[in-house]
């Protein structure tokens, strides 16, 4: 596998590889020259950067934009594009809070893990339908991912002024944060990663056990081979429309647990105008994929450095010192995801991908 | 020159094919969304508080009549058009269509290239807010000028700004490979955000509560003649959008140019094969994107607001299903804003005496771009009315450029 990055990474484009080179190298010298002069700006910066709560917020900002990765990966592998994992996090989001308001504890389980659930279905449901559009219906994968973006952008708004009078919904507190003992009290890791939301350790399951399915198992293995080959896989005697399904269900699934997250780990309500809450991170999600290289491990690291950059800006516009206007600060982000995508191109996508495949299709 | 010709006659022939199809396939989206659209409206009316429900079938009570909600939907834009026929509600409609004319247009140049451009909204909000800084720093330089000049300096700097800003996603997709449809939703974020900066910092209006610039110059304004002062609806404005369609599609249709445009979305390899240069044209088409976009900002500002205002409305966004509506056509995008511009402008009406919020159109945008983009589905549901033969969705022109024509 590294074998294989290390030879497209050879013989990419030799100007964007030094590009990107460049990069890491000027941000490897700030931060040395942060270290060792830490009275400097660079110092404050990297401080800033490394502190507990500003790597505890890079987890929770994380959590949406990480799973919904690993989830577009699980699609993009099967060959199915799914562009709308921002809509799936944007009806999960919403779903998440409303069904926590309104319906509440069921047998005994909490209503905001009803709401959990709840929200987590929402997603699923929605991608299904899409698998619908996708597989029985032959659409075009990009334009009906739109569609499922824009439908959801259009129908939590919709709804929550139906019910709540505004855009925003009511706010319904959070599922707040897990502390393990004995652990929480190591040094510097202990309140980063194990005084946190529970939503940070269900992406630690879902990174790993996405990695695990993909890799290590059979359905993993026919993902993979229906992205690259599905005629192979068909012949194999495995059906590639059901394995698509599967992937984009579980997509669905994982997309939603990343739109809870958001609502219900981080800020315990639905925010609806201009572009919602998600504000983007379904689309800064399918770059973390392609940055992490279609790996949920890679993914992973790169959901991190996105949201490590917001935690940061969010960090910075605290401080008055800087005297950085917060909107500049605030598109820091979305400029790297456009330089990495510059830098990235195009990835080693599955052969097969964004194409329709039919079973004994001449 | 035989290739290009062969290609020419393919493409010809192309269009010829699939234009019925695709008036029949919008329009059938478009009643299928209104379904769905119903449905969703009334199962919400369940959800919903009121003093009696509206509307009520086994058992179930709404608070809205879906029904009732559409013919408002309808009569509520075009108010009382016998009695008076330029009406505020009217004016509201064309409007609203007016600036759709431009995001739909900017929308549809793109995709005939093969290119999704989601950036119209971001290329509309600089194109705006420069087209705003243009006339407020020209008309105290130039007193006693007329419309004559500041209106088409603010046109014109609306349109270099949003066509610079979309050239950006085009070279990053020309030279670097960078997926158009990621950079473009990017740059949306990104102007949004420059926009509030530069208009908070640098051209706030004195003693104004929210983000906004002064009011533009008077002579700036495009004057509403027919519908009243307070109509913000210029007539003007359409003829130029019109113009505009007309231009566009003889751009598209009977230039060389927009031969290239239409072969490299089409069969990228064809278009290669003829001598078309990819890279440069990737680039174009999205500076000429960008700039229809532009000019929508500056229509926003010079007729609508009178001024800049960060929270620009979703124009850019109803503009992909206006131009998915049309079929990607020019002509096409002229009756598809009307519609548009209905169901905003109705939309109002609907809310103000239903309850049913305004957002409805936004839920309606999403399931019409959802229908239009499966065409197989209404093919099982008739094929009797459609020829058989196997096509992509109206919007995949550069998508699949392998099934559009190349099977026998």
């Amino acid at each position: 596998m590294s074998v294989g990055r290390l030879r497209s990474a050879v013989t990419g484009s030799g100007l964007r590889r030094g590009l990107a080179y460049g990069l890491g190298a000027l941000v490897a010298i700030a931060a040395l020259y942060g270290l060792v002069f830490p009275e400097t700006l660079a110092g404050d910066l990297l401080g800033l950067a490394t502190s507990e709560s500003t790597l505890g917020a890079a987890l929770r900002l994380a959590v949406p934009i990480a799973c919904a990765a690993v989830g577009g990966i699980f699609a993009e592998k099967a060959g199915v594009i799914n562009i709308g994992l921002e809509g799936l996090l944007i009806i999960s989001a919403f779903t998440g809070v409303f069904v926590t308001d309104a319906v509440g504890s069921v047998f005994s389980i909490p209503s905001i893990w009803v709401g959990f659930v709840a929200g987590v279905l929402a997603s699923t449901l929605l991608s299904l339908l899409f698998a619908v559009v996708c597989i029985e219906f032959r659409a075009d994968q990009i334009i009906a991912g739109l569609a499922v973006w824009l439908i959801a952008l259009g129908l939590a708004p919709f709804a929550a002024t139906v019910v709540y009078g505004s855009v925003n919904t009511a706010s319904v507190g959070t599922l707040g944060t897990w502390t393990i003992p004995v652990l929480s009290e190591l040094p510097f890791v202990g309140p980063v990663l194990f005084d946190a939301s529970p939503t940070v350790y269900l992406m630690f399951v879902v990174v790993g056990g996405g990695w695990y399915v993909l890799n290590r198992t059979s359905f993993g293995r026919h993902v993979r081979a229906s992205g690259e080959n599905p005629k192979a896989l068909d012949t194999a005697g495995v059906d590639v429309t059901r394995v698509r399904y599967l992937a984009i269900t579980l997509s669905g699934v994982l997309a939603g647990i990343g739109g809870v997250g958001l609502s219900l780990g981080q800020v315990g309500q639905f925010i609806g105008n201009g572009q919602t809450m998600v504000n983007g991170r379904g689309f800064i999600a399918i770059v973390a994929y392609l940055f992490g290289n279609y790996n949920p491990i890679g993914a992973f690291g790169a959901a991190v450095l996105f949201a490590g950059l917001d935690a940061l800006q969010l960090r910075l516009q605290q401080i008055p010192a800087y005297m950085v206007p917060g909107s500049l600060i605030q598109t820091i982000p979305y400029i790297t995801v456009i330089v990495v995508l510059a830098l990235v191109g195009r990835t080693r996508v599955p052969s097969a991908a964004g194409e329709h495949y039919e079973s004994g299709e001449d | 020159m035989s290739a290009r010709e062969r290609v020419e006659d393919g493409l010809r022939r192309l269009v010829a094919a699939s234009w019925a199809e695709r008036l029949a396939l919008s329009l059938a989206a478009l009643v299928a969304s209104v379904l769905v659209g119903g449905l969703i409206v009334f199962f919400s009316g369940t959800a919903a508080t009121c003093e009696e429900p509206a509307y009520g079938v086994f058992g179930l009570t709404s608070c809205y009549n879906p029904v009732s909600v559409y013919v408002l939907l309808v009569t509520g834009a075009f108010g009382s058009l016998l009695s008076d026929p330029f009406n505020f509600n009217m004016a509201l409609t064309l409007k609203e269509s007016t600036l759709l004319i431009f995001t739909g247009l900017s929308v549809a140049v793109a995709f005939r290239a093969g290119l999704f451009n989601i950036g119209s909204q971001g290329q509309l909000v600089i194109g705006g807010l420069a087209s705003a800084i243009a006339v407020l720093t020209a008309g105290p330089l130039l007193p006693g000028v007329s419309g004559l000049l500041l209106v088409p300096l603010g046109v014109g700097v609306g349109a270099l700004a949003g066509g610079l800003y979309g050239a950006i996603p085009g070279a990053l997709k020309a030279y670097a490979d960078a997926n158009e449809v990621i950079t473009t939703i990017m740059l949306n974020f990104v102007a949004a955000q420059v926009a509030f900066f530069l208009v908070s910092t640098y051209f706030a209006a004195p003693d104004s509560q929210s983000v906004e610039t002064s009011e533009i110059p008077a002579g700036a304004v495009l004057e509403s003649a027919l519908f009243g002062s307070g109509s913000d609806f210029s007539i003007v404005a359409l003829a130029g959008g019109l113009a505009l369609v007309a231009g566009l599609y003889y751009l598209i249709g009977y230039t060389s140019y927009g031969f290239d445009l239409r072969t490299s979305g089409l069969q990228p390899e064809a278009a290669r094969y003829g001598g078309v240069d990819a890279k440069r044209t990737i680039v174009s088409s999205m500076a000429l994107s960008g700039a229809f976009a532009g000019i929508g900002g500056a229509v926003w500002v010079l007729m609508v607001m009178g001024r800049f205002q960060t929270g620009v409305p979703a124009l850019g966004f109803d503009g992909i299903t206006v131009s998915i509506l049309a079929g990607n056509n020019p002509l096409g995008v002229v009756p598809a804003a009307l519609l548009f511009g209905v169901l905003k402008s109705g939309s109002l009406a609907v809310q103000l005496s239903t309850g049913v919020p305004v957002q409805l159109v936004g839920v309606l945008r999403g399931l019409i771009i959802l229908f239009v983009a499966m065409p197989e589905f209404f093919r099982l549901l008739g094929t009797r009315f459609v020829t058989t033969d196997r096509e992509p969705a109206v919007a995949t022109d550069g998508g699949t450029p392998s099934e559009s024509g190349g099977k026998p």
